[in-house]
């Protein structure tokens, strides 16, 4: 049974090697040539299609970035509010 | 030292700095998460939204720049003036989300209430001018079967559209908790996350709008 497993799965690895000639239909093959209108179109949408994940991760390392900033400004203005507090509270505590 | 003292030195803890009792709660800031779970889980539910979106997209642009004449002949022009007005009372429904979601923070009940209604009404008015420019639409003959120029109008805008539906509806949710009060000016991530999708399917349509309808 594994034997057989192995046996389908390196045919499955092979068959386009051997089959070639039905991937000819490459649905996006960049060797057409320059300035026809299909080649145009494919080359538009695969440089968009390429762009887009890069765009989404920065953008989410910008929204980490300016979480961090603003996150980092209010525990500085806070610790500056926090300060006279926290000194009443060692006031009260101390029992002075 | 007296056996009181000595027990009462092994039954309580070692007392803080300055005078003993509970410190004082830790400012927030750092010490807590940047980004809570449930706006991480949100962030990347619209990253793949994003990407969803960025390959019927790419499908699109291969249809519309390797076509001779768009749209193509005898095939119904899109309704450029309605749909403008339209993208007006979308990116409106986006300003009066953030507009509720600033009044949440300020603790104000009622002001919620009223802009998360406002956001609800646009985004219906919206929903309901597109279904009649589509019902005009098939009535004119611009069919999802009516080759590729219906199949990429429908696909694109169809799938906005449900987006905006579901948004909606979540929008509907939102608007019936605070209306029972239940976000106040330090618990209010439910308002948070739905501003957060709502501002995304809001951002998405004059992209859609420009691709679609003007190019």
């Amino acid at each position: 049974m594994k034997r057989r497993m192995r046996i389908y799965g390196v045919l499955i690895g092979l068959a386009p090697v051997l089959l070639h000639r039905m991937a000819h239909a490459c649905a996006v093959c960049l060797n057409g040539a320059g300035g026809e209108r299909l080649t145009d179109a494919f080359n538009w949408s695969v440089l968009f299609l390429m762009a887009m994940p890069y765009t989404i991760l920065f953008s989410v390392i910008g929204f980490f970035f300016y979480s961090y900033r603003r996150a980092a400004k209010k525990a500085r203005g806070e610790t500056e509010k926090g300060t006279p507090l926290h000194l009443a509270w060692i006031h009260k505590e101390s029992g002075r | 030292m007296s056996s009181e003292a000595i027990a009462r030195k092994v039954v309580e803890p070692a007392l803080p700095a300055f005078g003993g009792g509970e410190p004082p709660d830790r400012p927030a800031g750092l010490s807590q998460p940047l980004v809570t779970n449930a706006r991480l889980a949100l962030l990347m539910l619209i990253a793949a939204e994003t990407m969803f979106f960025s390959g019927l997209i790419g499908a699109f642009i291969v249809f519309r720049v390797a076509s001779q004449a768009w749209p193509p002949p005898f095939q119904p022009r899109l309704p450029v003036g309605v749909t403008a007005v339209n993208t007006v009372i979308l990116l409106l429904s986006g300003f009066s989300a953030h507009l509720a979601l600033r009044a949440v923070r300020a603790g104000k009940s009622a002001l919620l209430v009223k802009r998360l209604s406002i956001t609800v009404a646009l985004g219906t008015v919206f929903l309901c001018v597109q279904g009649y420019e589509w019902l005009r639409l098939i009535r004119y003959g611009l069919k999802l079967s009516s080759g590729v120029y219906g199949a990429t109008f429908y696909t694109l805008i169809g799938c906005h559209g449900a987006h905006v539906l579901g948004a909606a509806l979540w929008l509907l949710i939102v608007l019936a908790q605070a209306r029972k009060g239940r976000f106040t000016e330090h618990d209010y991530a439910g308002v948070q996350l739905c501003g957060m999708y709502w501002t995304f399917v809001v951002a998405l349509w004059p992209i859609l709008y420009g691709l679609v309808y003007l190019y």
